[in-house]
């Protein structure tokens, strides 16, 4: 069945010539070796994919099982101790949030960040921001499962949960924002914080913010061996680097949801053997990285569903250590960042399907995404001029440094020599790239004491603005991985968690922003966006900016459902 | 005999406990720590924090006082939990040996019954056209990394016929047949690499043997080629082919880390390797006991099998 | 792997007579040996085979600078994932590199990482069988169970290991590989030295008065040679194959490196479906590599073991 493609046509490829291209591609590796190179369309930049699939006009269907072949296995079942999306890609299903944002079913396009009630039917702030008060849905239970039994969920389970959070963990720093939670009645909860935060709702709908039950934390003593909440999903089995299944909660207060009888996760850690899953018919869908890639399954499943997926949730760029010589001159940072040619990455790594790189979610502060010229002057590429600043820097003649990441996915690999390559070739720095396995690199980055440069990351799955620009720009943020250090950011950033008028929120944002370029406090790379490529018959699983649905975006499997 | 064996598994302790000590040293030399992959993805960590859950999984304690610990928690069969996931070790040992043991078999019998009729043939049929393409098919298996071979049969598999094994690990007893249809393709890739070794070995080690006095003399006294063959010159040549596929069995329970990983088998190979990666210590170091101490044991039967193939080997 | 217990191919029979050998000059030893390596050669043509393959490794990877067309290390991402064209004969990678060219200068790798782990791990491996063998006694108990030690553990997992504690680069890889060859060296030198030892004349050599040194140079080492320069040959062949499966795990040679190993492992596979040929050749590279090498150790067996050269 063909996507929604709004244009209507495949750019210029018909399906007999896929077809054609598929048995020419069978017959052997010597065939293989003379095969056609990448399409055309492919290289001139023009995606035939659609970016948003809106929810499908017909009723859906009760039943059936939707089975995914996933990289990620997690460490552990324990929300207080991992962020890692192995966790949250099903976390999201077997708990519930206070809040949430939107579900593909009812958002109105790829870039809706609207919040929506959860376990809470309604919420306000008092007038200073400091003082939030949520009303719960009534008659929620938890699941039927020992020890919980199916029982009603109280504001006292939230205030429980929240406190356990603020005690140890990975989301301490959030959550010791809250100086004190009243319960006044069952069902309402307030929240007293200690300073001002506009965005307190917004941080309490990000996708490890789940609700946990108090009697197995206090039963096991930690939550790594149940995962029990309120969820639309009660995970049956979990098999560590096996599989995790899931099945429909019937006791679920979203009457008639979810739709699907199970949702079963496989571990697969090898990319080429998720591929061959999806092929097989084993997996129901599944995210590739580029238009190459997904030209290559539609050989074989010509009838997949393709969703470019634009709003990826996690940026990398060039991290600097710049704290210390040579990075903390901003004319070397500005020289770095004119010498790096990224629209050629995007046009070539990335086959014309790539962002130019972004730090806060261009919808936070304006409508379309980002246009090279509006990164300003010390984004575009400029070699000469990024040599003739790197000597006014006292670097004439360039300098050594050395440069470490993680591959986690192909393309990078292929950016990193890129910018090797163009750094020594426009201003004579020379780089040594070192790949590491994920432990060391992840270790070295977040401790941020590592010289020279880093492929780095700012993490999964923040959605919410304030983790985009307090949490991860001021300087005394424990996740600022970047080492951004610049007074005028500390300032807007806390600033913009007192202001709650949108207008005002968009204007500060943008200011934060056009500040990061001008003093290229991060220096953003073109990144993936992928696509998310899906078996005809599933619908409702698009993903929408920031949640992908096979990962932190988990939760809107709860509406997706099987043609079939 | 028994002296020999009783001094041999004496002479063991030392050496497992000096593998057990250098694995031990290795990981803790290793940059990283099994903290970083716990707080997964996240910086906001205070020192306190860290400080805790180091001190909680007693990674805080001076080395020697971890080793010790360690070795105690060995002999005393309980080798504690993981530090990655808290799941206790004995646990994940019995859900990954199976899998291993299993693919290791079903390598082992596809690998032999590939290499020794060829080797045989190889050997009997020496510098013809036969024995040219039965060495470069069989050393080709030698040449191709596993992990090319395992990512080109799973990608062909799935573009030529729309199948591959079914993914998601079920035991044999669970059932049976989907458990083979899993094992099967790994385990022809994996015994593809192994036959190829197996079949030169025979091959030498029977060109060896039919150049022997007693085989020529079996030969003048007029029996039938065959016979001679395969009764006399197999026995004796079995000797270095026990060794090989001894060594073979060895790397093989170690885990074939670069299957495992792409057929999605969660054997003792991953394990390890990702234990290693995610410097889960306990982990690390049980396993690779385990395997030494598996090691250490086959060579022993090894070394006691050549004795009743040969019966002019004798110890003392 | 195959090569460790090797030697008991050629020490197997322990309690059989030693084998009577005419008391040969080093020197001339060497000089029949490679008569004898030589009229192989001529009669075997695989072996021969195996040898110029051999040879036509060892001069691409020394003319590298000249045979290649292009700069292995040049990026031109325009021209990315092309197919094998005139220009560019095996095609060009994810960056827009010519294959043929990191081909080429990836020999120059792999030969580097082959020789020296298997160089140091025969030398290494070949002093400490030595001394265990000759001496015998302590040294040679304690020794040999820290040899065992070592190899009680997996190879791929020791490999591992070392390279995690150092930086994964080429040169440690070629370290770990070094140090988990040398036990299994160590024993088969061990082997042989113990039989070279029952030599008639070995013993009427220490009943002399000969100086250690002299015995060793002169009656056990040209015994040893053999049964070493064998396994090495094929041990080179491993050790290409381990270092791209370091480099799969993530922690062997480094980018831009043009070495098979991680052509193979990294864009090689990632893009095995839209650019075949980015697998293919490195995969042939390797293959070849390997297959000469454990050819060639064939032909090296076929001319110099004893057992089979008697009735040559």
């Amino acid at each position: 069945m063909p996507t929604q493609d709004p244009k209507g046509t495949y750019s210029g490829v018909s399906r007999r010539q896929f077809l054609r291209r598929a048995g020419g591609t069978a017959v052997g590796l010597g065939a293989l070796a003379l095969s056609r190179p990448i399409s055309k369309a492919a290289a001139q930049g023009a995606s035939p994919y659609t970016e948003w699939i809106p929810a499908n006009t017909k009723a859906p269907k009760r039943g059936g099982t939707l089975t995914r072949a996933s990289a990620w296995d997690p460490p552990m079942l324990d929300p207080r101790l991992t962020q890692s999306v192995g966790l949250y890609q099903f976390a999201g299903l077997t708990s519930n949030r206070l809040v949430r944002y939107a579900f593909p079913d009812e958002a109105s396009g790829a870039g809706d960040m609207s919040l929506k009630g959860d376990l809470a039917e309604s919420w306000s702030a008092s007038p200073d921001n400091r003082v939030w008060t949520f009303k719960l849905r009534q008659g929620v239970k938890w699941q039927n499962v020992a020890p919980l039994n199916g029982r009603e969920l109280t504001s006292a389970d939230i205030k429980y949960c929240f406190e356990a959070y603020a005690k140890e963990g990975v989301q301490t720093f959030n959550f010791k924002e809250i100086e004190g939670i009243e319960t006044p009645d069952k069902y309402t909860v307030r929240l007293h914080m200690q300073t001002p935060n506009v965005f307190v709702a917004h941080a309490l709908a990000e996708p490890i913010s789940i609700v946990f039950s108090r009697e197995v934390l206090e039963e096991d003593g930690d939550l790594k061996k149940r995962l029990i909440g309120t969820g639309p999903f009660v995970l049956k089995e979990h098999t560590r680097k096996v599989r995790a299944v899931l099945r429909r909660n019937p006791d679920y207060w979203d009457k008639g949801r979810p739709y699907l009888d199970e949702y079963i996760i496989l571990m697969t850690p090898d990319d080429a053997t998720r591929k061959a899953a999806f092929r097989a018919g084993q997996a129901d869908f599944v995210w590739m990285a580029s238009p190459s890639e997904v030209e290559a399954i539609r050989k074989t499943n010509p009838s997949a569903s393709v969703q470019a997926y634009h709003n990826s949730a996690v940026f990398f760029g060039l991290a600097m250590s710049q704290d210390k010589p040579p990075f903390n001159d901003v004319r070397v940072r500005r020289a770095l960042s004119m010498a790096i040619d990224r629209q050629k990455q995007v046009d070539t790594v990335f086959e014309g399907h790539g962002i130019l790189g972004w730090g806060v979610p261009y919808m936070y502060f304006q409508e379309k995404p980002l246009t090279a010229a509006q990164f300003g002057p010390w984004w575009q590429y400029k070699p000469a001029e990024a040599k003739k600043l790197l000597a006014e820097a006292g670097h004439p003649n360039g300098f050594s440094t050395t440069l470490f990441y993680y591959e986690y996915w192909p393309q990078m690999t292929s950016q990193v020599q890129l910018v090797q390559a163009e750094l020594k070739k426009n201003l004579n720095i020379d780089v040594k790239i070192t790949k590491l396995d994920y432990t060391t690199y992840y270790g070295r980055y977040v401790e941020s004491k590592w010289e020279g440069l880093c492929w780095g990351f700012q993490s999964g799955h923040a959605v919410g603005l304030d983790e985009r620009t307090y949490q991860y720009m001021h300087s005394k943020s424990t996740k600022n991985f970047f080492r951004v250090n610049d007074p005028q950011i500390d300032e807007l950033t806390t600033k913009l968690r007192q202001t709650p008028d949108p207008k005002e929120q968009r204007a500060i944002t943008k200011r934060i922003v056009d500040r990061e370029f001008d003093q290229v406090a991060r220096l953003w790379m073109p990144y993936d966006n992928g696509f998310i490529v899906a078996q005809p018959f599933v619908r409702n699983h698009a993903s929408i900016a920031l949640r992908r649905t096979d990962g932190y975006g988990s939760p809107h499997i709860a509406r997706v459902w099987l043609d079939k | 005999m028994y002296k020999y064996v009783l001094r041999r598994m004496f002479l063991a302790v030392p050496v497992l406990l000096l593998s057990s000590l250098i694995v031990f040293g290795l990981m803790r030399v290793m940059p990283g720590d099994a903290l970083t992959v716990l707080m997964g993805e996240s910086g906001n960590i205070s020192e306190k924090e860290l400080a805790k859950v180091r001190k909680e999984l007693r990674l805080d304690l001076p080395y020697y006082q971890q080793y010790g610990l360690w070795l105690w928690q060995m002999m005393s069969l309980r080798p504690g939990d993981s530090l990655l996931t808290g799941e206790p070790i004995t646990v994940s040992l019995r859900k990954a040996i199976p899998v291993t043991l299993e693919l290791a078999a079903l390598a082992m019998v596809l690998g032999l019954v590939i290499a020794i009729p060829i080797g045989v043939l190889s050997a009997t049929r020496q510098d013809t056209a036969s024995d040219y393409a039965g060495r470069v098919v069989a050393v080709s298996g030698l040449s191709f990394p596993d992990f090319w071979l395992g990512t080109l049969v799973i990608t062909f598999a799935a573009i030529w016929f729309h199948w591959i094994p079914p993914i998601g690990y079920t035991s044999l007893w669970d059932s049976p047949w989907r458990n083979l249809q899993q094992f099967l393709l790994p385990a022809a890739v994996l015994g593809f690499r192994l036959s190829a070794a197996t079949m030169r070995m025979t091959r030498s080690t029977v060109l060896e043997v039919l150049r022997e006095d007693y085989v020529r003399t079996a030969w003048a006294k007029g029996l039938a080629g065959r016979i001679v063959v395969y009764k006399h010159a197999l026995k004796n040549a079995l000797i270095p082919v026990v060794t090989v596929i001894g060594g073979q069995l060895g790397v093989l329970l170690a885990g074939a880390v670069v299957i495992e990983t792409i057929f999605a088998l969660p054997g003792m190979g991953r394990l390890t390797v990702e234990a290693i990666l995610y410097r889960d210590y306990p982990v690390v170091q049980t396993n690779v006991m385990l395997v030494a101490a598996t090691l250490v044991t086959l060579n022993l039967l090894v070394d006691l099998t050549y004795a009743w193939l040969d019966p002019r080997i004798r110890y003392s | 792997m195959n090569g460790d217990r090797g030697a008991a191919s050629m020490t197997a029979a322990v309690a059989a007579p030693p084998v009577l050998e005419a008391a040969h000059a080093p020197c001339e030893e060497t000089i029949s040996r490679v008569r004898l390596l030589w009229l192989t050669l001529r009669r075997k043509p695989l072996g021969a085979v195996s040898a110029a393959l051999i040879l036509l490794l060892i001069l691409t990877a020394l003319l590298a600078n000249v045979l290649a067309p292009f700069d292995p290390l040049e990026t031109r991402p325009d021209i990315r994932l092309q197919p094998p064209s005139r220009e560019h004969l095996f095609g060009t990678d994810d960056i827009g590199r010519d294959v043929l060219s990191r081909i080429i200068y990836g020999c120059r790798i792999s030969l580097w990482v082959g020789l020296l782990a298997v160089g140091i791990g025969t030398v290494a491996g070949m002093i400490v069988g030595l001394v265990c063998g000759y001496w015998e006694g302590r040294p040679d108990l304690i020794l040999q169970r820290v040899m065992d030690a070592v190899q009680a553990i997996p190879a791929l997992i020791l490999a591992l290991a070392i390279v995690s504690v150092l930086t994964p680069n080429t040169t440690n890889a070629m370290l770990a590989i070094a140090l988990v060859i040398i036990p299994g060296n160590s024993r088969i030198v061990r082997g042989a030295v113990l039989s070279a030892k029952q030599n008639r004349y070995v013993e009427a050599a220490e009943a002399l008065g000969c100086r250690h040194l002299h015995i060793l140079a002169r009656h056990i080492l040209p015994n040893v040679t053999a049964p070493i320069l064998i396994i090495a040959s094929i041990w080179l062949g491993n050790a290409i194959l381990i270092e791209a499966t370091l480099s799969f795990l993530g922690v062997g040679t480094q980018p831009p490196t043009p070495s098979w190993g991680l052509m193979l492992s990294s864009t090689g596979r990632a893009f095995m479906e839209q650019a075949p040929w980015l697998a293919i050749f490195p995969g042939l590279a390797i293959s070849l590599a390997v297959l000469a090498f454990n050819l060639f150790g064939d032909t090296l067996r076929d001319a110099w073991d004893p057992k089979l050269r008697r009735k040559g």
